[in-house]
């Protein structure tokens, strides 16, 4: 990928866009549900992977940041009537915006100390929205994604609309870091992961670039939340919960942290182990409070084995190594 | 690997599908999703892991009973009820996700007793489009009774702010000259019941507020008793769930102020057999506590839907606890087969939905308040009784026992209407035959 | 000045409730350079078999050492079949630093369903034969009961011990040469895998005893233990993460920064005041209060 231009990225990744859409005709409505669903974790784990993976830091609150982007893109939305794509652009500034000054902090921190911070913002932030009546309260504000566009035939579900609107957004994405990750900048925060003090010594601002890092990382996560607050419907601070930040890290290093084309794998994982638990578990049966825990207990197996034995991910093929 | 995944699940789909097509012309004309000629396949989510669960858990068992006994009975017009019970962990995205389940894979004929209020909110778009029935869902948000924008929704208990409304007039009536302090969980649970207190005319020596799922804080806990003692509140109005409710009993008594303050519970925090589990030896410090409730008391051995519904939990739900939930299930299961039946000898979500709108508000329901379903309504109950709780953690009408004084109101500007409480009578055997 | 003398106990009694949770992180932290999110779920299953152990003795007491027993058990358990091979599976790579903090939370939920699917998701009465009731200066009541005493003498001994460990045995030398420099550990014959497993025991012993005090002040749930493990990482984060006298601080400081927020600030800040605090902390101390600046290292 490292001498594929621009231009042949996009080409490809069109490509592959285009190919799910396609497929997306021929499967049923649920299948179209968790294809949007894989997108968005996707981009959401692209977040993580371009922080952690490439900058060094951690971040176990980026399901707060995607409450920002999901908050302002439904207030924009709802308050100026702007159209959904445009909303999505601005939950996506707006979370940012909010990274940036959160970033300021982040750069003086290290390790557990950042993730002890990041932690007590996804446990914080999502809970003010109860303390401000134009955020909803408990029940949240509805985002409404309109119809489906006309000219695509009254059987194009709403599913399947969402699926393509999550895949478009992902598509870019993905060609906007993986250019990003391949300019000076992706070798500067791979310099500072690796060794900070010869970065800094090579005469990288390491400060400068790990603000950028997480800047761009929470700007990610922003739109991520922007697209979640499309496909559910609305933003409730019960949407963005400690387990939401948990589940993007989890799908991170499922991806292999460094590795951004893994994101989709790890995406993919996430949304699977529910279904494979639930199927497994519904083969049991027994009584209530086993069939209501059994999932847990396989989800969670499967989840460290993946961890112990696949540590690094999955191999991807050449089209995502750097 | 992504991409091939995909098309072979596309390709599976279009088999199914076309399989389905066959199976669905051989049938007769208007069957109905989820209706077939012996079955009728319900839906319902809520939290039976996670921090929300203990409690409402009991809930999907209770229901499956009351189905169960029906069933071994007949069933609805000689179809069988199954249930098929989701659990969404109290998270909106994972009501979706596992509703999509219910509504697109499983094809459920409607959903019954969904609960939570944003929860609800989540699957909203979804059940609107695909018009599934949403029947009597398990949250006292007033906005569900909106036809405009859930069309096929309808909420079954009273409104959190009818119920604070009501409680407002009590103490106007019975505490008068008191000085009463508010704690409530800081969300539209306790906006709503803001509401109805100011509606109400009530005022507080001090207003407490608390974000859910605090009260596990010991922090939290303590900041209510240093709150109350400071304003020199002599009664304590909780509008909080179960667990707080205990939370302020023990810090109620570790403060020393068990017998010097009166507790008013609302009716969410009230149950008295959870709050026994949580408090354990402390249980006997709410006796003596006024407790708002729609639902008889689970312990009232003279309640005729109390008795029926006992001895179904026996035979049907082995091994459970009759309390509070359990009641809510079966009432809620009961209410179902009523809707079901009236819908028709061929159900379709239109003739369920308008079954409940025109005949709705005559069924038999254990709460002693009227029902209000009609073609321009879809409020359920709107009355509260109050209870005075025993050393058991069970509340006893303050009117004596069996003796119940209703009061009803809406979640507007109402006046609050009190009155001898009437219901119908249980249908003989616990089985419906409207 | 009643309130305010309220709002100091609240906070010191709640601030000894985070403490024993931000020991048994910091324990583990120190021997293995982990954060031990499952740390809560192996409280929780020490706390099921202490309440196991009371209602067939019928004695809160003697129940207390089985569940540190099975603290300990479970926590060494945990670290020989997931964490080590984790570690050695992952060493070099670029998840090296994340991995272990995504099979804690693994663990963590595997637990929490385990007790579920065991007990069932209901509220439990594990009680203690303390008083839970505030002592009585005079005419007050004051928010602090026995109950609390135990906690905080809990608290207490479970730090000096382990100080004492760490500074005066051999078993404390080689932990901590076993996590800061493990290669050279094992060259000078230090058996360094069996020392970490120790280390991880000696944690889940720590949490046992948070579990089995804290559960008497509330009850027992598959969850109960959830917003715990948040305080007790956020007290232990500024503490320093390297100190156990700086677990016992940051808690307290936890505890009463909360308190005071909450009584003069406003509930409004709930779930955010660990948030400010932290923030708060840190800005004046970026390694927290009692860490070394080479210790924020991770």
């Amino acid at each position: 990928m490292k001498h594929k231009s621009p231009i042949r990225r996009l080409a490809i990744l069109l490509f592959i866009g285009a190919l799910l859409i396609a497929a997306s005709g021929r499967v049923d409505q649920l299948r179209a549900y968790q294809g949007a669903q894989v997108a968005i974790f996707a981009i959401a784990i692209s977040a993580i992977v371009l922080l952690t993976g490439y900058s060094g830091q951690i971040s176990l609150g980026h399901g707060a940041l995607m409450a920002v982007g999901g908050y302002a893109a439904v207030l924009s939305r709802t308050h100026w009537n702007i159209p959904y794509p445009l909303s999505f652009i601005i939950g996506s500034a707006v979370a940012g915006v909010f990274g940036f000054l959160l970033g300021i902090a982040a750069a003086r921190l290290k390790g557990p100390y950042l993730a002890g911070t990041t932690l007590a913002l996804a446990v914080g932030l999502p809970s003010l929205a109860n303390q401000f009546h134009v955020l909803g309260g408990e029940q949240g504000l509805t985002f409404d994604a309109g119809n489906v566009p006309s000219w695509l035939g009254s059987d194009f579900s709403q599913y399947r609309w969402f699926f393509v609107v999550t895949v478009i957004a992902a598509i870019a994405v993905f060609w906007l870091l993986r250019n990003l990750l391949s300019t000076r900048y992706g070798r500067r925060w791979r310099a500072i992961r690796s060794n900070p003090t010869a970065a800094a010594l090579a005469g990288i601002n390491v400060g400068r670039a790990k603000v950028l890092a997480f800047t761009l990382s929470s700007t990610v996560a922003g739109l991520a939340g922007s697209l979640f607050a499309m496909l559910l419907g609305l933003v409730a601070p019960l949407a963005f919960t400690l387990t939401l930040s948990f589940t993007l890290v989890t799908g991170a290093v499922l991806a292999g942290v460094s590795n951004l084309g893994g994101s989709i794998v790890g995406a993919v994982v996430l949304v699977s182990i529910p279904e494979l638990s639930n199927a497994a578990a519904s083969h049991f049966g027994g009584s209530d409070k086993v069939t209501a825990n059994l999932p847990g207990v396989i989800t969670s197996v499967l989840l460290i084995a993946t961890v112990l034995f696949i540590p690094n991910g999955p191999k991807m093929p050449k089209l995502s190594r750097q | 690997m992504f991409v091939q995944r995909r098309t072979k699940g596309g390709i599976f789909a279009a088999a199914v599908v076309a399989a389905a097509a066959l199976v669905a012309s051989a049938l007769p004309a208007h069957a109905e999703t989820g209706v077939t000629s012996s079955t009728i396949k319900l839906g319902v989510t809520l939290p039976l892991t996670g921090a929300a669960a203990p409690g409402y858990n009991k809930i999907p068992a209770a229901m499956k009973a009351y189905f169960d006994y029906v069933n071994a009975n007949g069933g609805v017009n000689g179809r069988q009820i199954k249930l098929v019970v989701k659990d969404d962990a109290y998270s909106p995205s994972q009501t979706l996700s596992v509703t999509n389940d219910l509504i697109l894979k499983d094809k459920v004929f409607a959903l019954v007793g969904t609960l939570g209020t944003a929860n609800n909110e989540a699957t909203t778009r979804l059940v609107n489009s695909q018009g599934v029935p949403r029947l009597f869902v398990n949250t006292g948000f007033s906005g569900f009774a909106d036809m405009k924008k859930y069309p096929t929704t309808f909420p079954l208990f009273p409104s959190y702010a009818t119920e604070a409304k009501i409680m407002g007039k009590y103490l106007s009536d019975n505490f008068a000259g008191h000085k009463v302090a508010l704690i409530y969980q800081d969300d539209d649970f306790g906006m709503d019941a803001l509401k109805g207190f100011s509606t109400a005319g009530t005022t507080f020596v001090a207003k407490i507020p608390y974000a859910a799922l605090s009260q596990a804080d010991p922090s939290v806990i303590g900041k209510w008793v240093t709150s109350i003692v400071a304003s020199g509140a002599d009664t304590v109005v909780m509008f909080g769930v179960t667990s707080a409710t205990g939370a302020l009993a023990g810090g109620l008594y570790k403060a020393g102020l068990i017998g010097k303050v009166q507790l008013i519970l609302g009716s969410v925090g009230s149950d008295g057999t959870t709050l026994k589990g949580l408090l354990g030896p402390l249980a006997p410090a709410l006796a003596g506590s006024i407790a708002a409730s729609f639902l008889p008391s689970p312990s009232d051995a003279t309640d005729e839907y109390i008795t029926q519904f006992k001895a179904i939990n026996t035979q049907y739900n082995a091994g459970a606890t009759f309390d509070n939930n359990v009641l809510v299930g079966m009432n809620t299961a009961m209410m179902t087969v009523q809707a079901l039946r009236a819908a028709g000898m061929s159900p379709t979500r239109a003739s369920l939905i308008k079954a409940i709108e025109t005949k709705g508000s005559t069924w038999a329901s254990a709460a002693f308040s009227p029902l209000l379903y009609s073609a321009k309504s879809h409020v359920g109950y709107t009355g509260y009784w109050f209870g005075k709780l025993g050393l058991d953690g069970n509340a006893v009408s303050v009117d004596g026992p069996g003796k119940y004084t209703l009061y009803t109101t809406d979640s507007g500007s109402g006046a609050v209407v009190k009155a001898a409480a009437a219901r119908p009578a249980m249908p003989a055997k616990g089985l419906p035959k409207n | 000045m009643q309130i305010f003398i309220n709002t100091i106990l609240v906070g010191l009694s709640s601030g000894a409730i985070y403490s024993l949770m931000s020991l048994a992180l910091v324990l583990v932290w120190r021997s293995t350079r982990v954060v031990n999110f499952a740390a809560a779920g192996q409280a929780i299953l020490s706390t099921y078999i202490g309440y196991e152990a009371m209602s067939s003795m019928h004695n809160y007491w003697l129940s207390l050492p089985v569940a540190i027993l099975a603290g300990a058990g479970i926590s060494a358990l945990v670290e020989a079949l997931v964490m080590r091979p984790l570690a050695k599976r992952s060493k070099g790579t670029p998840v090296e630093a994340i991995a272990p903090v995504i099979a804690t939370l693994g663990v963590l939920g595997g637990i929490r369903s385990l007790a579920g699917l065991i007990w069932g998701n209901n509220f439990i009465q594990y009680t203690s034969p303390l008083s839970s009731k505030g002592y009585t200066i005079g005419q007050t009541t004051i928010p602090f009961s026995p109950q609390n005493a135990a906690i905080v003498i809990g608290a207490v001994v479970v730090m000096a011990m382990f100080a004492a460990i760490f500074k005066f045995t051999r078993l404390g030398l080689a932990l901590r040469a076993a996590s800061f420099q493990p290669e050279i550990s094992r060259l000078a014959g230090v058996r360094v895998d069996r020392i970490r497993t120790i280390g991880w025991a000696f944690a889940g012993a720590a949490g046992a005893v948070a579990g089995a005090l804290v559960t008497p002040t509330s009850y027992l749930s598959p969850n109960s233990l959830d917003l715990l493990l948040v305080s007790g990482f956020v007290a232990a984060v500024i503490g320093g993460l390297e100190s156990l006298i700086g677990a016992v601080v940051g808690g307290v400081v936890l505890g009463l920064g909360f308190a005071f927020i909450l009584q003069y600030i406003g509930t409004s800040v709930t779930f955010s005041a660990a948030f400010i605090i932290l923030v708060i902390v840190l800005l004046i101390r970026p390694q927290g209060i009692f860490g070394r600046r080479s210790g924020r290292e991770a």
